[in-house]
């Protein structure tokens, strides 16, 4: 029902430009994913160091820093990505709503149709556009109409218009840019509530990029959006608050974006935001 | 320094950059001389056996001159023809499909089912297809989700076990129907069905129905038919169900289709056409044929030691269909559930997956293992500790099973794991669970693959002999296997078995001829592996 009036209320947004009508309310936001002491190690290798944050609902989050500083790994944590890799070890909490995700009674399964994630590289599956959208639904057992969702969903990914002529070509015949805005639109299908983008423009030329940008923007109506970037005019044009990781797998600093950006607390982060290194 | 030497100069060739390049035209050469040489002499290999079985200097040139006239010359003209129309080509490949492949499914279903007696067959495949209907049934009429899924595979045991429990009290009183009843029952109806969804799929339940019912009626009338003319009614059946059936569908589906490409269905019968016509100007007008070794005789008959003329291979021929048939059925689903568990399941780490390391070095190492070997293994385990009897196809199926065991696993493992690790992270990243994502988007991806390297196992098992005369394999039977456990014999044995007849023309003539018809199957298989890949291949 929402969902089906959101589209207007998005494309009003972007007309208006209205930034700070989203801003303003930042201090009545709950906090819907807490880490605390978060340590993560790759067998003997240590990814990440104690990190605790706050993450508010419908912010978008930028996890800023160096390679290897720990970013995807935080990122991966939150959803339980990193079950799949057998050496990692996790200790410490992440809180999703209140709960532990790491609880032996949490189902990685069921705790990703809640945190949805885009990766790097699009990877749409081999499938038609119309199967790739409905595939979170067709495995969670979705009992409405899917075709409308499939619509609903790709509108929102303003992908909509460039495919809804050839729904049942392969994902693979798009773009670039075309296949990671579907690979959005697959991970908002099912409606989770939070999701999870790691770089997700990095594999893409600047045009592609700023469309996924703005998208990134309309998103944050509905969802919370957690960003790993590397690329900083774009934590800061998107963010409404920014992580900044530093290497040995430690959160530096999280702070809204524009203080991060204006007036860091440290000078390390400074240092790596102005490009003296990183 | 050089102030002489300006920049066209250095763009000149020096002598250092001349030799180099000559080395790599050296190794050019030898490349391209070290391919020639092997395919030279594989070419000049089957140009020997091919002359020894046909023996095409036998013929008068007239004989050229016919089947030249009526199949070389239109054949090459309809090449000509469709080279430059796409649309041509697509409608005849799939004529192409649909006529041999409907010829080849129409001759293997008859030659096996009526080796195996039609009344058994159709009892097993009453009672293995039953139960899964009824799951599926169930599961249509209810709206809410069920868990049926995994009740299929084991209704498919549990029939096949019923099945066996009540052949013998059935069969007897079954035997009262006709023979081709049983074939309509196996060959038609599921043809009727096919078509029946197909149809549905495309142009609604109401016609799909309709269509279903027209081939139901079409195989009845054939039967009527053929009983009226007096001729027993079971081939007309199979070939009517196999052969007509999806050529006349596919006949439709392109004329419908692909309006501008229509004509290409003509292409596989001009060759059919092109080959009786000139058969039968051949008979007419008795023009001297070649003294071929490759006759009807040869292919339709049993084996004759003492006349070459007389000998047939056709007891080796449904031998060796059987044998490679029931060891798929065997092989696969353990090999093809083998890889999956070491590529999907298997950990990386732990005493688990040190144990995985272990099997997967030792699976590699197997498909190496010569079959001679595999053969002392068959023996021992088939005949020594299980006590079947000598020769029998369960036996020798299960030993050439053991025998591309590895060899599925291992392609089959290849096949998975160039699945791109993305699409499972997709996947993963979706809330799938592992199950759902190895059936929605892992397995579809590696079938093409696995399809190909399990057909080229097949293909490897049709030639195999050393572990059949190892596992005491009959070389010569006059009839076909009549059952799994009866004794059967297979066309390499054969091969091998006459190439020590003391006769000359056992030696030239029908062992090269055995040898082409035992190609011909090998090439088949190899040639529906390559189909598949590229089918799939091209919709990705």
């Amino acid at each position: 029902m929402s969902e089906s009036d959101s589209s207007p209320k998005i494309q009003t947004t972007i007309e208006t430009g209205d930034e700070e009508s989203r801003h303003a309310p930042l201090n009545a936001r709950d906090t819907v994913i807490e880490t605390r002491d978060l340590d993560v190690y790759y067998g003997e290798e240590q990814a990440l160091d104690g990190v605790s944050m706050e993450i508010n609902e419908h912010d978008v989050t930028a996890l800023i820093g160096p390679s290897g500083c720990g970013k995807s790994t935080f990122l991966r944590c939150i959803n339980r990505m990193n079950d799949m890799i057998e050496v990692c070890r996790v200790e410490g909490d992440v809180e999703f709503g209140g709960k532990n995700v790491y609880d032996d009674d949490v189902d990685p399964v069921a705790l990703r149709r809640k945190i949805g994630i885009v990766f790097q590289k699009p990877n749409p599956f081999p499938k038609s556009i119309r199967d790739n959208v409905a595939y979170g639904l067709k495995i969670q057992g979705y009992e409405g109409d899917i075709d409308e969702r499939v619509e609903e969903s790709l509108k929102r990914a303003a992908l909509w218009d460039e495919v809804k002529d050839q729904l049942d070509s392969s994902g693979l015949d798009l773009s670039g840019g075309q296949q990671q805005r579907l690979c959005i639109a697959r991970a908002i299908a099912p409606d989770p509530e939070v999701i999870l983008m790691d770089e997700p423009t990095s594999a893409l030329d600047p045009v592609a990029a700023s469309k996924i940008e703005d998208l990134i923007d309309d998103l944050a109506e509905e969802y919370t959006v957690i960003i790993v970037t590397h690329n900083m005019q774009q934590a800061a044009r998107i963010s409404d608050r920014t992580a900044v990781f530093l290497t040995g797998g430690r959160l530096v600093e999280y702070d809204d974006t524009t203080k991060i950006f204006e007036d860091p607390e440290e000078q390390r982060v400074e240092d790596y935001i102005t490009g003296k290194f990183g | 320094m050089a102030t002489e030497e300006t920049t066209s100069d250095q763009l000149g060739q020096s002598t250092a950059l001349r030799i180099q390049q000559l080395k790599g035209q050296l190794f050019e050469v030898a490349l391209v001389a070290a391919t020639l040489v092997g395919i030279v002499s594989l070419l000049v290999l089957f140009a020997q056996i091919s002359n020894d079985a046909f023996r095409p200097r036998t013929a008068s040139s007239t004989w050229f001159l016919v089947y030249f006239g009526t199949l070389v010359a239109p054949t090459a003209a309809f090449t000509l023809y469709a080279r430059r129309r796409p649309a041509v080509r697509t409608a005849n490949a799939l004529a192409f499909a649909a006529v041999f492949g409907g010829l080849l499914l129409s001759f293997v279903t008859y030659v096996v089912v009526d080796a195996l007696s039609p009344y058994d067959v159709f009892i097993y495949a009453f009672f293995a297809s039953l139960p899964p209907v009824l799951v599926l049934a169930y599961d249509r009429t209810t709206d809410e989700r069920t868990y049926t899924g995994p009740l299929i595979p084991v209704s498919i045991i549990v029939g096949v076990g019923v099945a066996a429990l009540v052949d013998g009290p059935i069969s007897g009183p079954l035997g009262v129907a006709a023979e081709w009843i049983m074939y309509f029952g196996l060959v038609t109806v599921p043809a009727a069905l096919l078509v029946a969804w197909l149809t549905a799929s495309r142009r609604g339940r109401r016609t799909g129905a309709v269509a279903g019912g027209v081939v139901a009626a079409g195989g009845l009338a054939v039967a009527v038919a053929s009983i009226a003319a007096g001729v027993d009614a079971s081939l007309p059946i199979v070939v009517f169900s196999a052969f007509a059936v999806p050529t006349g569908y596919v006949t439709w589906w392109s004329v419908k289709t692909n309006p501008e490409g229509r004509v290409g269905i003509a292409g596989p019968f001009v060759i059919l056409g092109g080959v009786l016509l000139g058969a039968s100007l051949v008979d007419r007008l008795g023009i001297e044929s070649p003294d071929s070794y490759l006759t009807p005789t040869l292919i339709l008959e049993s084996w004759d030691g003492l006349t070459a003329s007389n000998a047939g291979v056709y007891p080796q021929i449904v031998g060796s269909i059987i044998i490679v048939g029931f060891m798929a059925v065997l092989a696969f689903p353990v090999g093809i559930g083998a890889a999956i568990y070491l590529e999907e399941y298997a950990p990386d780490t732990g005493l688990r997956g040190r144990l995985a390391t272990l099997l997967e070095v030792n699976i590699s190492n197997l498909a190496g293992v010569p079959s001679v070997v595999y053969g002392l293994l068959g023996l021992a385990l088939f005949r020594r500790t299980l006590g079947f009897g000598t020769g029998i196809v369960v036996s020798a199926a299960g030993t050439l099973g053991l025998l591309i065991l590895p060899i599925v696993i291992v392609s089959t493992q290849e096949a998975l794991r160039s699945v791109p690790n993305d699409l499972r992270q997709g996947s993963y990243g979706m809330g799938a669970s592992r199950w759902q994502t190895l059936r929605e988007v892992v397995l579809p991806e590696a079938i093409p693959g696995t399809l190909t390297g399990t057909i080229l196992a097949l293909a490897r098992a049709i030639g195999e002999t050393a572990p059949l005369v190892i596992i005491a394999v009959a070389t010569t039977k006059y009839s076909p296997p009549s059952g799994l456990f009866s004794s059967a014999t297979a066309l390499p044995l054969q091969i091998f078995a006459a190439s020590a007849n003391a006769k000359p023309e056992f030696r030239h003539g029908v062992v090269p001829a055995a040898a082409v018809v035992l190609l011909v199957l090998m090439l088949l298989m190899n040639a529906t592996a390559i189909v598949i890949r590229n089918k799939y291949g091209r919709t990705n």
